[in-house]
């Protein structure tokens, strides 16, 4: 629906646009779907111009439908596999996070969503040495925590050369650096997500190395606090946000190989119901994997740090697998 | 600065009257100036340029911020944000047992829900935290001062002065312990008078009030910068009642947790709400659970559910981002809330007895 406007290709004049906008063709939809040579006679134009914008028009405007042998070897020197740095999880998501994907991790209030998320930040900051955005909209991102789980790994890694003082200072390093790559956004709002996702594009698209790095992995934490408040009520702008939103994370994790994780809450229909997916049926079309995290209580009264992962939409993974995870 | 239309916060009508005209993106839009808006999509001129103004806000603060300006949004990497965290005091509960398995006390910056039983304590706690928030900075305080939103009316100020009289005496004891001069000092302004100067009284009598309550706050708290402590003593109780729409509860709920995360963010300060319990009946049998429904327990950044075992009072920590969940048990005395005394310690236990739902009337000896 992008309205004509002079500049637009070259051949295409303000006099031709207001002579167009005079027979009522305003947009490219309108002109590339009309029978031009009508449209010469009543505009009085050349054919032959309008011909010639029209293939510009296109060229411009439309998809162009591509090869499966080529899309195959575009995604296969694109796509990048991240360890989460849980191995249970990694079986789970079929050996880790592919980039260019939304995954989805879900449950109740208290299932560790933000502590999966926290580790994965850590590992793919401290393994891969790859960059990471977390966009942060409930104010669970602890940074204590996160150098705690990144002391864990270090130190995993260190055991054996403990002797030689030299490595201690050598993980400390090791962790800075890797606290220093996690870049963490506060997003309190949907049009401040919105901006920060913009921020994100254009720089990654402008590819200004200083601040972001070769940046592989986005969190969103979570995904339900900003769009709730929208949603409900009698109006529907909620539902176009959300998709607005959706069509951004997608798109991003396409054109950049990024991969991209979101949280999301549970709810139920009544208060006895199953418990089941927020945002309804529209989001459960945006993520390609889906992972429902569990307490293995039934009620808070007994305290563990076992969580149950099961796997709910996968594209690759037959559903209905289960995994033990233990927060730590 | 290919902004799309609909993502910019302008209202539905006039996004959709932009949609149907063909823009797509924030350019395009100002490229057309107001005079060709307002002709294309049919509104008045003050319309279209107050639409530009916040397109160009929107655009521009863009640009500004790639260019390293500061601006509004709230970004740094994990290492400033450890940093800060390591300096960031917590607000105290006088309960070492609970203060260890919060990481401390009371995060600022955090939003704290504590649910629990009638007469579990709730309030007390509330109250606890409003005096403790004061404590100067040379005794590990925060040395800030609090506002108290109350839409049950159980805010007692005799408690207060109780609990604010004891914590001064504590004070004092270490004071002299220590011998050192900006103890002193800093007792000189912390006196009883001073503490209840400090604490702002709001009372919310529905939910409108209590929206309009919060909405106001940000202001208040600019006028009011030393203000660290938000409590809300009764977040359920407004909503629990005469709500047909369900789905406008919960809407209103989200839009109210994040206008305090907002709060509890932008001015440092930590949000702390209580809430009720309520049952869920099960196949074979009945939980008590916090009430307000599933997506309210993801409101609260840390959890705290306050229960009875036979006549002791538990905390547990539900729900942390960096604490492990525990429970641990707590007394609430004449001073306020406490630690649970070893039972070697006759003289504290005498009171409890005698009806352990309340704290004991009877005056006890000096601890």
């Amino acid at each position: 629906m992008v309205v004509l406007r002079a500049g637009l290709c070259p051949g295409l004049t303000e006099d031709m646009i207001q002579l167009l906008r005079a027979n009522g063709i305003r947009t490219v939809v309108d002109f590339v779907s009309s029978d031009l040579e009508d449209v010469a006679q009543k505009c009085s134009l050349s054919y032959k111009a309008l011909v010639a914008v029209r293939r510009v028009l296109l060229a411009q405007f439309s998809a162009f439908p591509a090869n499966g042998a080529d899309l195959y070897e575009e995604l296969k020197s694109s796509t990048a596999i991240l360890p989460t740095g849980s191995p249970s999880l990694d079986q789970l998501l079929d050996s880790g996070l592919y980039t260019g994907e939304v995954t989805e991790l879900m449950g109740a209030p208290g299932s560790g969503k933000t502590q999966v998320c926290l580790g994965i930040a850590a590992s793919v900051s401290l393994g891969l040495k790859q960059h990471v955005l977390f966009l942060d909209s409930t104010g669970g991102f602890t940074a204590s925590r996160l150098y705690e789980m990144l002391r864990a790994q270090t130190e995993d890694e260190e055991e054996q050369a403990r002797q030689v003082l030299g490595r201690l200072r050598l993980c400390f390093v090791l962790q800075l650096e890797a606290l220093q790559r996690i870049q963490v956004v506060r997003v309190f709002n949907i049009y401040e997500l919105l901006r920060a996702l913009q921020e994100l594009r254009d720089r990654l698209s402008q590819q200004v190395v200083s601040s972001v790095g070769p940046l592989k992995m986005v969190l969103l934490d979570s995904v339900s606090a900003v769009i709730y408040p929208l949603l409900g009520g009698r109006q529907s702008e909620g539902l176009a946000l959300m998709m607005q939103l959706s069509r951004e994370l997608k798109t991003l994790a396409r054109e950049f190989s990024l991969a991209v994780v979101v949280t999301n809450q549970v709810t139920r229909d009544s208060s006895t119901g199953p418990l089941k997916p927020a945002l309804g049926r529209a989001w459960s079309f945006v993520p390609s994997t889906r992972v429902l995290l569990e307490s293995k209580e039934a009620t808070w009264e007994k305290a563990t740090t076992q969580r149950a992962a099961s796997l709910v939409k996968s594209p690759r993974q037959p559903t209905g697998i289960q995994v033990e995870l233990d927060l730590g | 600065m290919q902004r799309e239309v609909g993502t910019l916060p302008l209202a539905p009508a006039l996004r959709a009257r932009l949609a149907a005209a063909g823009f797509q993106t924030a350019q395009e839009l100002l490229d057309t100036g107001p005079c060709g808006l307002s002709k294309e999509i049919g509104i008045s001129r003050e319309e279209a340029l107050e639409a530009l103004q916040v397109v160009r806000q929107e655009c521009h603060g863009d640009a500004a911020r790639t260019a390293g300006g500061s601006g509004a949004t709230r970004k740094c990497t994990a290492l400033e944000l450890l940093e800060e965290e390591q300096t960031q005091g917590f607000i105290i509960t006088f309960c070492s047992a609970l203060d260890n398995i919060l990481g401390g006390g009371v995060q600022l910056t955090k939003i704290t829900e504590i649910c629990g039983a009638p007469g579990v304590g709730k309030t007390q706690l509330c109250m606890q935290l409003a005096v403790d928030v004061q404590i100067p900075e040379c005794f590990g305080g925060v040395a800030g001062e609090a506002v108290f939103i109350d839409t049950e009316g159980s805010f007692m100020v005799d408690r207060v002065v109780d609990i604010a009289a004891a914590c001064v005496q504590h004070c004092h004891l270490i004071a002299e312990a220590q011998q050192e001069e900006d103890l002193r000092k800093a007792l000189e302004t912390f006196s009883l008078e001073n503490i209840l100067s400090h604490i702002y009284y709001f009372r919310c009598r529905d939910y409108t009030e209590l929206l309009a309550q919060v909405y106001l706050l940000p202001e208040f708290l600019s006028e009011h910068s030393m203000v660290r402590l938000v409590v809300i003593d009764g977040i359920a109780f407004p909503f629990r009642h005469d709500f047909e729409d369900l789905s406008l509860r919960t809407r209103l709920l989200n839009g109210l947790a994040q206008q305090l995360i907002i709060i509890a963010n932008d001015h440092k300060s930590a949000v702390v709400l209580t809430n009720q319990m309520t049952t869920r009946i099960g196949q074979s049998q009945s939980t008590l659970v916090p009430a307000l429904g599933e997506s309210w327990g993801h409101a609260a950044t840390v959890r705290l559910i306050l229960h009875w075992d036979n006549s002791q009072r538990l905390a547990t920590l539900y729900k942390s981002p960096s604490q492990k969940e525990s429970t641990i048990a707590y007394h609430i005395t004449s001073h306020g809330f406490r630690d649970v005394q070893p039972p070697a310690v006759t003289h504290s236990t005498e009171g409890t007895e005698l009806n352990p739902r309340k704290r004991p009337r009877t005056e006890e000896g000096k601890q």
